[in-house]
């Protein structure tokens, strides 16, 4: 039981003073910036996490505060889902689909409950199952050499290249564009300069912080100016806040199969919480039958979405804590912040980092007691939030961020980089590019180039021992299958086309 | 077809880029300049459909944009309160804030912003060298 005992260990690292109070803090805020319509939580996180590495906490804590805003800003995002039918995420779509419908019949303080009691389940059983399989994962990967490594990378990059919304070809530009950009600054082989055209600031290579900031958050700032509509209606919070027992018991079942679904769905890479959302909001409607509303504010419906989706969350840290492949934008950007940090994940983390893996996964069990315990009195107050004017929340989050970029460096070249990627940004906007391969790109091409170099350097320039083992096969094949995967499907079967293919393994 | 366009345009940056690597360590930049190109072909070849819809404003965002450059700019001269205060009520002007309401929003957020960050994070913040001579 050498999860238990390091989990115990764990604990007493999260329910320290400090860190009891930056997991409140983070969760805080990070609902606060998650729930700002147009921002959502990518941004969120784009912009809070640098701040939290800025701050000069020791890992641990910091890990602790980016753990609360990775919570809080997924059910920020829950909530102007709810009340103004405005996803910010792919994942929250089908959160939209009942719990919007419910808002209109009156019931938003039941959905914004259900949406916390379900996110808690979702993400407590999860963190449960990521203190079980994460060890198990770690131990295995251990076996892992350079060649296996980079054939995980280029399966994270074609699963997220191809689900990460829109088209495939689309998806592998940003991806080849992270890639080029992690190729900027001096090469750390041969201290060979890249694409610096000249400019010592480029020397050390982009930031990501800088690019994130720009990509996500500057070019968002762009963006909402062209979108003119003001005064947005915040839907009364009618009825009770407080859910009552019965309806509890009438999700049960549907947050725990929500839950389990969601989180094996979000090992897997790709946009995990997308496509496990819309897997349990659909086999929910199946079971259900004739005898539910789905579509038209059943509660299960938006129970089943929103465990799946927190499950899927936590599910996701599995391949980023003990592979450090990261599988989602989101947690590309974690992933950076981690390097920030100095931790390197992967599968000696556990071994090596004791205190700090098992006190990330307690201060998972935290970070959800208090989103609960949180949001149920506060509900009202973030609604209030939401009425404030968009002329004042929205440069204030672009304040947040210059000061994020700034606090990299302490140089105001960080600033016109990010002036810059943010107008790359508007522009791969427009053009319906995906912006979370670029970052994934970004944060993994230099891993991936060491790998390929050190597997290159071991067979003495033979290719062939990339596809040496059957590990590097399998993920060789996966990775072929999933870039070809959602069109052969789209030739073979009528599929509707606003439910992401079901990926069958 | 502004798509096709900017695909190409994508794509041709990244050939000239890829010529100008150094002799060396250069499979990582092949690799991405490889898969840029034939992405890039694959587009103009067949533009796909979708995006592009005409900025609305496109002088607003532009302003932005040039805000946000001017700012990294007089950042180190103006200090953090001065210039971010301005960019910051410059924004929420764009955002169509009433006129007084803006600036004073903008002043009271970036003092916010200085004593939590300044004082009670320690992170330093520039101070503005105009004012320290």
């Amino acid at each position: 039981m050498d999860s238990l005992s390091g989990l115990a260990g764990g604990f007493a690292v999260a329910l320290q003073p400090l860190n009891l109070l930056l997991a409140f803090g983070g969760v805080f805020v990070g609902t606060v910036v998650g729930m700002l319509p147009g921002i959502g939580p990518i941004n969120a996180i784009a912009v809070l996490v640098p701040v939290t590495l800025a701050t000069g906490l020791s890992p641990e804590s910091s890990l602790i505060l980016m753990a609360g805003i990775y919570y809080g800003s997924q059910y920020g995002n829950s909530i102007s889902t709810i009340l103004l039918n405005v996803p910010g995420t792919a994942s929250a779509v089908a959160t939209a689909l009942d719990g919007y419908q419910m808002t209109k019949a009156g019931r938003a303080g039941a959905a914004l409950s259900t949406a916390a009691v379900s996110s808690f389940v979702g993400g407590t059983l999860s963190v449960f199952g990521l203190v079980l399989f994460a060890p198990l994962l770690a131990g295995w990967a251990i076996r892992f050499g350079p060649a296996e490594y980079f054939a995980l990378m280029i399966f994270a990059f074609s699963a997220l290249s191809t689900f990460s919304g829109g088209s495939l070809v689309k998806g592998l530009a940003s991806t080849a564009f992270g890639l080029w950009l992690a190729t900027v600054g001096l090469d750390p082989n041969s201290a060979i300069p890249r694409y610096t055209f000249g400019q010592l600031q480029l020397l050390d290579g982009m930031d990501f912080v800088v690019v994130t900031i720009g990509l996500f958050a500057v070019s968002e700032v762009f963006h909402l100016l062209e979108d003119t509509e003001r005064g947005r209606a915040v839907a009364a919070v009618a009825g009770r806040v407080a859910i009552s027992v019965k309806e509890i018991a009438r999700t049960g079942w549907t947050m725990l199969r929500g839950s389990v679904l969601g989180f094996v769905v979000g090992v897997l890479p790709g946009a995990g919480g997308t496509i496990a959302s819309f897997l349990a909001y659909g086999m929910e409607a199946r079971i259900a039958g004739d005898s539910g509303t789905f579509g038209h504010g059943d509660i299960r419906g938006l129970a089943a979405p929103e465990a799946a989706n927190n499950a899927a969350a936590n599910g996701a840290m599995i391949p980023l804590l003990t592979l450090g492949v990261p599988g989602s934008g989101t947690t590309a950007v974690l992933l950076g912040a981690l390097l920030g940090l100095g931790v390197t994940p992967g599968p000696l983390l556990i071994q090596d980092e004791p205190d700090l893996f098992w006190g990330l996964a307690a201060s998972m069990y935290v970070g959800n007691v208090f989103l609960l315990v949180l949001n149920l009195p506060l509900v009202g107050l973030f609604v209030r939030v939401l009425s404030l004017p968009r002329w004042f929340l929205i440069p204030g989050v672009a304040a947040i961020a210059f000061v994020a970029v700034y606090a990299v460096n302490g140089s105001s070249f960080d600033l016109v980089l990010m002036t810059m990627f943010g107008i790359v940004g508007y522009f791969m906007r427009r053009l319906d590019f995906p912006l979370a391969p670029v970052i994934l790109g970004l944060v993994l091409g230099p891993i991936m180039e060491r790998n390929l170099r050190r597997a290159m350097a071991l067979s003495d320039g033979d290719w062939t021992i990339l596809f040496d083992s059957p590990i590097a096969i399998v993920l060789w094949v996966l990775a072929l299958a999933s870039l070809a995967g959602p069109a052969a499907m789209r030739r073979w079967t009528i599929v509707p086309a606003q439910r992401p293919p079901d990926r069958d393994h | 077809m502004a798509l096709g366009t900017a695909a190409a345009a994508e794509a041709s940056t990244f050939d000239v880029a890829f010529l100008t690597d150094p002799v060396g360590p250069k499979a990582l930049p092949y690799l991405a300049a490889g898969i840029l190109v034939a992405v890039g072909l694959r587009m103009a070849w067949r533009p796909a459909a979708g995006g592009g819809a005409g900025a609305r404003s496109p002088a607003r965002t532009g302003l932005a944009a040039a805000a946000f450059l001017a700012y990294a700019g007089v950042l180190p001269w103006l200090g953090f309160f001065v210039s971010t205060t301005v960019v910051v009520a410059v924004l929420s002007e764009l955002y169509g804030a009433p006129r007084p309401h803006g600036l004073v929003a903008a002043a009271l957020l970036t003092g916010s912003l200085w004593v939590l960050f300044v004082h009670l994070l320690g992170l330093p913040l520039p101070p503005g060298a105009l004012w320290i001579r």
